[in-house]
């Protein structure tokens, strides 16, 4: 990485290319998973793009790296403070922040460490019939990319164990430890909600439909945990509901979390998502698919249908400062590291940088408080659930402790998705949080509740005979774990764009709403990645040559 | 099950902007040669049937993009490859002197369970032009550096005439076939979402 000392605007500017030409419709700076969608859409819709990004790697805070590279991506040496190179007038200093603190690493890095990849997104995972699933299809992304299914589908922890989720009717008449009026009320309440999403679905495409079926408004506009009583649930099948398959985020019985409080509205769309991902591809199991070899693969996937498009791509370059007009309006361009100005009528950068404000009308909705999403990173040596790979784990709200508010979700990735080693597992942590302590707090409770730490190397002897006969009471060894806060920004516009931030949702739903918003402020009139966008020779009728179906 | 993907071979083409990568895959698949230069956009991969041996593959040749312009190819471009063909243009050296950290670059990213093997073909293309006379790289130079990486095969090749392409395509998918598999990490469940990517579909896929 260039560190170039602070000597005077001395960088070693030999090493940084010469980029031709200087003028582009669009400059992105990062590769995310937002930046790089909007590089493909963007190039998609016939602009001239540029997309830089420092790193000698796709991703930015979406990517996955090899787990020797994050301890100095989460705790970077602060950048010697760009060398200003004759700051003239006509551009402002471009600063980049860490958005990660509190970083608490324990255990001895497992060998061999470059088999490890690790996700800055996790826990995360995509529906099968989600957006982020259609834009990959829509733009030839899904040639990059491969996926596996969350085979071991969804455990709810509950009193103290985990319980497999009943998200289907064939699995909710298998299940043993309910109750017949249990079974009975949860089948009642699964088909209302069915043929709600099927009116609904049938009046979407017909404009004027049947609205037989549809719940009505006032039920609709319920709390849905109101809803889930007036439906004679349990509490467990409550929790079920609510934070396993809706993905509520905070205590629904809460008194004061007015904020997180899930409307019956959203959550039918949460579960019509879910039931509608059962089943679109033959060989998925489940609702959730997480691409081969990391969340990183998605960006560049986006990246490499951006480059086919035709936009310019440059790794290992850094930017340091923005070009501001006459005036001092509106960014006008960009600064490399090389020195060199590149001018542009949209500037996008990630959000790791802080774009100065200039005397223009702000639009930038300025939270006073960001939100915060504690993370953890461990590696263990053997399943939750015994004959799975991939798992998701729910812990409800005060499942931990009393105190606990907000729900917390983990996501147990096996060696099948080239992540790890054979015979370790990835377990990905999160929890939305507004201070560290808490945050904290609750992700080491969840790590405690799932896996045990073997503390000395007396025990080591036994370890063979325990993993061997890996019966369901023996917890998994945790070898290694990393715990950290990250902070959440929004994206916002201007005439610098900022692209939003690795939320704390399971999916990628928001983000690429977000992303979404920031297409049509570039392109107000352009499709986003219009279904033919796939690549295809477009620009040579000689060449009509069938690449893609 | 090995069988399945091995219908399927990934080979990518790398070399400096302008030697001819996407010439010669036209060349090879589309019999297509444009004088016009344009750093490439437009091409995903080229997809041509091949038989050999009396079975028949599909070779995936994949482009670069233009992402190699800045040396900005990311590492899944590298992934799963069966061949990787290193091109250079014997008019101009440094496009051959580059040859080795192409090599090495893409030894690194795709890091091939058995490096030491791994199948690369060289190809130094526009012997065309001007005859022969604006020539730098001998052809012996060239080979002297091949069996110096452990024997890599080596062809002279005009995209622009055709010379030699399809013996060079033959031997790219006569050595990537030569490629053991890796583990077993893609098979056999892996969703494919866009039904048809560098896998074959599955029986039964179609929903």
């Amino acid at each position: 990485m260039a560190d170039a000392p602070a000597a005077g605007g001395c960088s070693p500017q030999q090493d940084y290319p010469t980029i031709d030409p200087t003028s582009f419709d669009v400059v992105i700076c990062g590769t995310g998973l937002p930046e790089s969608v909007l590089a493909a859409a963007c190039a998609a819709a016939g602009k001239s793009v540029l997309h830089i990004d420092p790193n000698p790697f796709y991703g930015s805070l979406f990517s996955s790296l090899p787990f020797p590279s994050l301890p100095s991506f989460l705790s970077p040496s602060p950048s010697p403070s760009s060398a200003s190179s004759s700051s003239s007038a006509a551009a402002v200093d471009l600063r980049r922040r860490s958005m990660y603190t509190e970083v608490e690493t324990t255990g001895e890095a497992p060998e061999p460490s470059r088999r490890f990849t690790v996700d800055l997104v996790g826990p995360r995972v995509l529906y099968c019939a989600d957006e982020a699933v259609d834009l990959l299809i829509r733009s030839g992304g899904s040639h990059h990319v491969e996926f596996k299914s969350v085979e071991g589908g969804t455990l709810l922890y509950w009193e103290g164990g985990l319980y497999p989720v009943p998200d289907s009717r064939k699995a909710i008449f298998k299940d043993t430890t309910l109750q017949l009026t249990e079974k009975n009320l949860l089948f009642r309440f699964f088909k209302l909600v069915q043929s709600h999403i099927a009116a609904d679905a049938a009046a979407a495409g017909e404009g004027e439909g049947e609205a037989s079926g549809k719940l009505p408004d006032e039920y609709l506009d319920l709390p849905f945990v109101e809803f889930l009583k007036q439906q004679r649930l349990s509490p467990k099948m409550r929790a079920v509901v609510l934070y396993a398959i809706g993905m509520a985020d905070y205590d629904q019985d809460g008194v004061d979390s007015c904020d997180g409080l899930l409307s019956t509205r959203e959550a039918v769309k949460t579960i019509a998502l879910y039931s509608s991902s059962i089943g679109r591809f033959a060989n998925a199991e489940g609702a959730f698919i997480y691409p081969m070899y990391g969340h990183g693969e998605l960006p560049q996937a986006f990246c490499r249908c951006a480059a086919v498009k035709g936009a310019l791509y440059v790794l290992r370059m850094p930017a340091t400062s923005l070009l501001v007009d006459e005036d001092k309006k509106r960014y006008v361009g960009i600064r490399l590291a090389s020195g060199q100005d590149i001018m542009c009528q949209q500037l996008i950068v990630d959000p790791s940088y802080e774009i100065p404000s200039l005397d223009m009308p702000c639009t930038t909705p300025v939270s006073n408080s960001p939100r915060k999403v504690a993370r953890g990173i461990c590696i263990i040596s053997s399943s939750v659930k015994r004959d799975s790979s991939n798992v998701l784990v729910v812990f409800p709200p005060k499942s931990l402790e009393e105190e606990q508010v907000t729900a917390v979700r983990v996501l147990q990735l096996s060696s099948n998705l080239a992540v790890c080693p054979p015979g370790m597992f990835m377990a990905y942590l999160s929890t939305p949080c507004t201070d560290a302590f808490t945050g904290k707090k609750c992700i080491s409770k969840a790590i405690d509740a799932l896996f045990t730490t073997k503390a000395s190397d007396d025990l080591e002897g036994h370890s063979e005979t325990t993993s061997e006969n890996n019966t369901e009471g023996v917890k998994p060894t945790l070898l290694w774990s990393c715990v950290y806060l990250q902070e959440i920004t929004q994206g916002t516009s201007g005439t610098a764009l900022s692209c939003p931030m690795p939320d704390q949702n399971l999916d990628y739903r928001s983000i690429l709403e977000s992303t979404k918003k920031l297409f049509s402020d570039i392109c107000p009139n352009e499709e986003f990645l219009p279904r033919n966008s796939a690549p295809k020779y477009a620009d040579d009728d000689s060449d009509s040559s069938e690449i893609t179906r | 099950m090995a069988s399945r993907r091995r219908m399927l071979l990934k080979v990518i083409i790398l070399g400096d902007s302008g030697v001819g990568k996407t010439s010669l895959m036209n060349q090879y698949v589309n019999k297509k040669f444009s004088n016009q230069y344009k750093a490439t956009i437009g091409a995903d991969f080229l997809t041509k049937e091949v038989q050999i041996d009396d079975r028949l593959f599909t070779l995936q040749i994949w482009d670069t993009a233009g992402q190699e312009r800045f040396q900005s190819l990311g590492v899944a471009f590298y992934r799963g490859a069966d061949c990787c063909v290193l091109v250079y243009d014997v008019n101009v050296t440094k496009s051959f002197e580059r040859l080795n950290s192409w090599r090495e670059e893409f030894l690194i990213q795709a890091s091939p369970s058995d490096p030491e093997n791994f199948p690369f073909v060289v190809l130094g293309n526009k012997i065309d032009v001007d005859g022969g006379n604006s020539r730098t790289v001998s052809e012996k130079k060239a080979k002297a550096w091949c069996a110096s990486k452990g024997n890599i095969p080596y062809f002279e090749t005009s995209a622009k005439e055709g010379f030699n392409v399809e013996a060079a395509f033959e031997c790219i998918a006569r050595n990537a076939i030569k490629n053991e598999p890796e583990e077993e990490i893609y098979l056999p469940d892996t969703i494919d979402v866009g039904g048809a990517g560098r896998q074959q579909r599955s029986s039964g896929c179609e929903c």
